[in-house]
């Protein structure tokens, strides 16, 4: 063995991992709840999980964001990062989960809706059905294969050779994204539907609105082409453990199981 | 044997200007500043525990206790060395901790389970290997387990793990380079 190999083997071991980014927002957020007690005062840790880590990462952060107001040394800024990092946090969940997002919502007078369930770890499979203006489509992935299932026929159209898994690309994807690089700037509050939201300004031109105390993200203005602004309500977004009834939620075979299978081989480049 | 020299707060040789005193002077004064030490250095404890230790919650809990401890301890900090130094110290006694305790507590995370998934077979023989080699590291000296995972945990350059441990960046170069051949002596590579 090589040197060269040695260091390789010796890096390899300390790789990063598909969990650091939930732990990393996870530890921020016990620090940020440490630094609202009393200083000096540690208690022993342990990363809290599921809906009581969020709930008391949530009100930990919300407590730095208050304390963080106008007129603090370098208040503002660190609030508004605080309140980024948090709503990153709760669209940020563990490995091996299901995302769930349901959003609505009316473009050119016509409704709109959807609807995806994605895997938090490879494969990554996901389902999604979206509807417009009275019509619905669906469609699945799992890494190797695409499905797309035909209402009228009760078929489902397979096709194989898809050439590698794909990541998580839910349609929270691209604001977890603006997230994370901190191409995102809090606006302040603004009331919808009678619910006081944070909202932030994403460097793609959508804007993000997310409740104060949760943090789930509750709408987001889409620009669009025209210059129009189509405005989507989240109904949903959760995360569901696997299990072996969640998993079918991923996989359109499990939802049409008296569909009639047409296979296909995805056309090599 | 522990090395006595790295126990205590270094001495920094050719004192230069710490990178992170900035930072460190405001968290004293608005602890919520300690966030920016904390986002500077999170991958890099979280690295350097990896390399020293194997089962992953484990190495979870101790990069979470090491930043908890060093919000705690701040105001401690004497700022008479790099707070680089300071901090990976901390992780140090950490480690060393967990592994004198002859059945380390074993917390319950969310994540583990992802890792412990059965993989591909490459993933399972590359574990395979870094358990192996991760075994050759224990045995070695505590400093020199340190400066490894300094090097290729917390993935620093030479003269940043000089200041941590008080020395030039030649001697911690040499220091690896003779550390390396000894775990190359040591690590089986029937493969």
């Amino acid at each position: 063995m090589t040197t060269e190999e040695l260091e390789r083997d010796l890096r390899a071991m300390a790789e990063p991992r598909e969990s650091d980014e939930s732990m990393r927002y996870a530890t921020r957020a016990r620090l940020s709840e440490q630094m609202v007690e009393r200083p000096g005062r540690l208690r022993s840790f342990r990363i809290a999980t599921g809906v009581a880590a969020a709930a008391a990462a949530a009100a930990a952060l919300l407590g730095v964001a208050l304390l963080g107001g106008p007129g603090g040394s370098g208040g503002p800024s660190t609030a508004d990062a605080a309140i980024v990092h948090q709503a990153l946090r709760a669209l940020t969940g563990p490995a091996n989960m299901i995302v769930h997002v349901k959003e609505d919502g009316v473009q050119n007078g016509r409704p709109i809706a959807l609807e995806w369930w994605q895997e938090t770890s490879p494969p990554y499979a996901l389902r999604m059905i979206k509807g417009w203006g009275g019509q619905s489509h669906e469609g699945a992935a799992d890494g190797t294969t695409r499905f797309q299932y035909d209402a009228h026929t009760n078929t489902i159209l397979k096709t194989t050779g898809a050439k590698s898994p794909q990541p998580l690309v839910d349609p929270m994807a691209g604001v977890r994204r603006q997230l994370a690089k901190g191409d995102a700037q809090v606006a302040g509050t603004t009331t919808i539907d009678g619910r006081t939201l944070y909202k932030i300004e994403l460097s793609t031109g959508v804007i993000a609105y997310f409740d104060t105390t949760t943090y789930r993200p509750m709408y987001l203005d889409n620009p669009q082409g025209d210059g129009s602004v189509v405005r989507t309500r989240v109904v949903a977004y959760e995360e569901l453990p696997m299990t072996s009834e969640t998993e079918h939620l991923v996989s359109i075979t499990a939802q049409h199981p008296d569909a009639r299978i047409q296979t296909r081989t995805a056309p090599s480049k | 044997m522990e090395v006595r020299a790295l126990l205590v707060a270094p001495a920094v040789r050719g004192r230069q200007i710490d990178r992170d005193a900035g930072l460190v002077a405001a968290a004293r004064e608005e602890p919520r500043m300690f966030l920016g030490l904390y986002d500077r250095y999170f991958d890099r404890v979280l690295g350097y525990v990896r390399l020293r230790i194997r089962e992953e919650a484990t190495c979870e809990d101790v990069t979470s206790a090491v930043f908890t401890t060093a919000l705690a301890q701040l105001g401690r900090f004497r700022g008479d060395g790099p707070f680089a130094g300071w901090l990976f110290q901390i992780a140090r006694n950490a480690v060393r901790d967990v592994q004198r305790k002859p059945k380390p507590e074993r917390l319950p995370l969310t994540f583990e389970a992802a890792e412990s998934r059965p993989g591909p077979e490459e993933q399972l023989l590359a574990r395979e290997r870094a358990d192996r080699l991760r075994a050759v590291v224990s045995r070695l000296e505590p400093e020199q387990q340190h400066l490894l995972a300094l090097r290729y945990g917390a993935d620093l350059a030479f003269d940043e793990i000089g200041e941590i441990v008080g020395a030039s960046a030649g001697t911690v170069r040499v220091r690896l380079h003779r550390i390396l051949h000894e775990l190359r002596r040591r690590y089986p590579h029937d493969d």
